[in-house]
């Protein structure tokens, strides 16, 4: 449940909608009823009230803690740092991007293998987003021109199938033809 | 000098919605903010006559250049000469009143022909010149672009400056009008509508978010200063190498803009926590707790300042993780500032009740549209959620629906406002079918947007066929519609408004 959850945007919609619907049904609720004739303001009891605001703020405090310390394990930096740290065998994807297009090094690229992908930006900004082929972003990358490293993020893939690469960060007349491709394979070994 | 009154009265039809009453002796608190406040109404009309158009030009597959171009000219519109001159026109009026203190001399002059005449020295370099860079400038492109000829240097050298113009207003001008009327001068007795000290939570947010602007914008202003100088000539570009750097230019720009929006917020909650009161059905006029409202100001403030990291996230190894993590963290905290602030306005409903009007309820329903904004953004901050969203429509989605609801929020102040400003009535069936209307394309607007997010739909992107997401286009536009048709009530119920006195006497014979 916690995969759908973190890895989609669906999730992140989720997760939004689950934050934004009891809010705005309890707003409109309370708004609707002081604003009501019927309604007599003389009768609400303060203690009641301090009662609301410290159990408001716990449960605020309960749902925020508990999505952020739940979204570690899915987070790519730690992704990254546990694949370094696994001594896995690290397949290396280099590649820089410049103004409308990327030039993608050489690799045979397997399901279940980590890949380090490394990216630089020769020009503008750019961003370097791997598309899965049933439409889904499964990361994105920032390339910022002029820094000494490249950015960099390691991913295992899941799926064996043809990648789409788009460029996310708007980049001049021609961003949205700035485009590539990368299979993956089934691994045999 | 340049007279706010007589300038407002030669504006063609929008004029006519602010006819600032001069005959009760408060035009020294009313004409300069009626004035920006038109000004931001006619932009507001020109930004959503080209983000209607969005959606359009992909539908008709029209070029690619027409919707980058509609793209850059619609969010310039829509954040700086509508959204910030709102705020501004309709926060001064707010200090005069609470302050006693009067809007003239050169300040408020420079602050509305800064505003306006940069935003249209922008939009000529957009028009014209075809310069293309987005809301966001997306730095280094300006120059890139230049040298790859998408656009010639004499329109960088117009876009820049119309931008440094912009910049003055926003992060000087302004914030030192706010604090000069906040701390020095003397107090008029005869200007003040509501007196408040500036630990009221009414004016708390106004004096943190100027001094956010302008302790948050100055490095930018000093970066841009020295482009734009080197830009005209006079010192050569390589004396400014460090100051061209992207790294430098985006970081110093996204501690200004991300702040600006928290600026921003805090002004309109600030804003809200002092209407409030004035529509309580016990007449006690007091917020539920000062104190409480005033600790949800200052978590904001706190935690804004160093959020701005997570624009940053999936730029990753260069910005250490342990810095996306703080701005995820930090983030989040706003979000507790947030909710402290929804606990302050319904207590306060709850416990002393409402007599609700249009102008609260356009207040209410766009801090519900904030709210729904805050969820979205601080889900995007998430390092998680960010690998996948940073770059999508969901971006688009929030930085839209933050703009919309801070307006839409100022909205409702101006609507309690306007009789004071202009002795006029509006009415109030027509401003009830403006919430409803704006509140169901508002919120549908902004729940595609993020769903096309979440699909995976870029922003900033001409091609919306590319991935099957014309249909989140369809739907922008659909809401869209109901916007446009909203803000056309709003803008014909003030051109239509009645003197108060001729509303009372036809009233008089049912009461």
């Amino acid at each position: 449940m916690l995969d759908s959850l973190y890895l989609t945007g669906w999730g992140a919609f989720g997760i939004t909608l689950f934050m934004f619907i009891p809010f705005v049904v309890v707003f409109l609720f309370v708004i609707r009823k002081s604003s009501s004739d019927s309604a007599d303001p003389s009768i609400a009891d303060d203690s009641g009230i301090v009662r609301a605001e410290w159990m408001w703020l716990g449960l605020v405090t309960l749902v925020f803690v508990g999505l952020n310390i739940a979204s570690i394990g899915y987070m790519p930096t730690v992704a990254t740092t546990r694949a370094v740290a696994s001594g896995q065998d690290i397949v290396d994807i280099n590649f820089t991007a410049e103004s409308w297009s990327y030039d993608i090094s050489e690799a045979a690229i397997e399901v279940g293998r980590p890949v380090r992908f490394s990216g630089k930006s020769l020009d503008t900004m750019h961003s370097f987003a791997v598309y899965h082929p049933n439409g889904k972003v499964l990361f994105t990358m920032m390339l910022m021109p002029g820094l000494e490293g490249p950015t960099s993020l390691i991913h295992t893939f899941k799926d064996a199938g043809t990648y789409t690469i788009r460029c996310l960060e708007y980049c001049g007349l021609e961003h949205h033809q700035m485009l590539d491709e990368i299979v993956v394979v089934e691994n045999n070994g | 000098m340049l007279s706010a009154t007589k300038t407002l009265h030669r504006i063609p039809v929008f004029g006519r919605m602010f006819p600032v009453d001069e005959s009760d002796g408060l035009a020294e608190i009313n004409s300069w903010p009626a004035l920006m406040i038109v000004a931001s109404f006619i932009w507001l009309f020109i930004a959503f006559l080209i983000g209607v158009a969005m959606p359009l030009i992909q539908r008709m597959g029209l070029d690619a250049e027409l919707y980058y171009r509609a793209m850059t000219a619609h969010g310039a519109a829509l954040a700086f000469p509508f959204a910030f001159q709102l705020m501004a026109g309709i926060s001064l009026h707010r200090a005069g009143g609470c302050l006693g203190k009067p809007i003239k001399g050169w300040l408020p002059a420079a602050i509305f022909i800064c505003m306006n005449g940069g935003a249209a020295l922008l939009a000529a370099a957009i028009l014209i010149g075809g310069f293309s860079v987005s809301l966001v400038l997306m730095y280094p492109l300006p120059i890139v672009g230049m040298m790859t000829g998408q656009w010639s240097y004499s329109t960088l050298v117009l876009a820049f400056t119309g931008i440094g113009m912009v910049l003055f207003m926003m992060i000087v001008f302004y914030p030192v009008l706010i604090l000069k009327m906040s701390f020095f001068g003397d107090k008029r007795e005869d200007l003040i509508l509501s007196e408040r000290s500036i630990n009221d939570p009414g004016m708390l947010g106004m004096v943190l978010a100027s001094l956010v602007l302008l302790i948050m914008g100055t490095p930018l202003l000093i970066l841009a200063t020295y482009v734009l100088v080197a830009l005209y000539g006079i010192i050569p570009l390589g004396a400014v190498a460090w100051f061209t750097q992207p790294v430098v230019f985006q970081f110093a720009f996204f501690v200004f803009a991300h702040n600006l929006m928290e600026a921003m917020a805090l002004m309109v909650i600030s804003g809200i926590y002092a209407v409030l009161p004035l529509y309580l059905r016990d007449g006690t006029r007091k917020l539920y707790s000062d104190n409480l409202a005033n600790l949800a100001l200052w978590i904001l403030l706190l935690t804004s300042f160093s959020s701005f990291l997570h624009h940053f996230i999936t730029l990753f190894p260069n910005l250490p993780a342990t810095l996306a993590y703080h701005g995820n963290v930090m983030s989040w905290g706003t979000g507790i500032g947030a909710a402290l602030s929804i606990f302050t306005i319904l207590a306060t409903a709850w416990k002393h009740g409402l007599r609700m009007g249009p102008g609260l309820m356009i207040s209410l329903m766009g801090f519900v549209l904030y709210i729904l904004d805050g969820a979205s953004a601080i889900v995007t901050s998430n390092v998680a959620w960010s690998f996948q969203l940073h770059g999508t429509m969901w971006q688009s989605g929030h930085t839209m629906t933050v703009l919309i609801a801070m307006s839409m929020m100022w909205m409702g102040v101006v609507y309690h406002y306007y009789p004071v400003m202009t002795g006029r009535a509006l009415n109030d069936k027509l401003g009830y079918w403006f919430v409803w209307l704006f509140s169901i394309g508002t919120i549908g607007a902004a729940l595609v947007m993020l769903a096309g997010g979440a699909d995976g739909m870029p922003r900033r992107h001409a091609d919306w066929a590319q991935g099957n997401w014309m249909i989140y286009g369809d739907f922008i536009l659909l809401f869209g519609i109901f916007m446009a048709v909203a803000l056309v009530l709003y803008f014909v119920n003030m051109m239509k408004s009645r003197q108060i006195e001729a509303v009372a006497e036809s009233l008089a014979p049912t009461e």
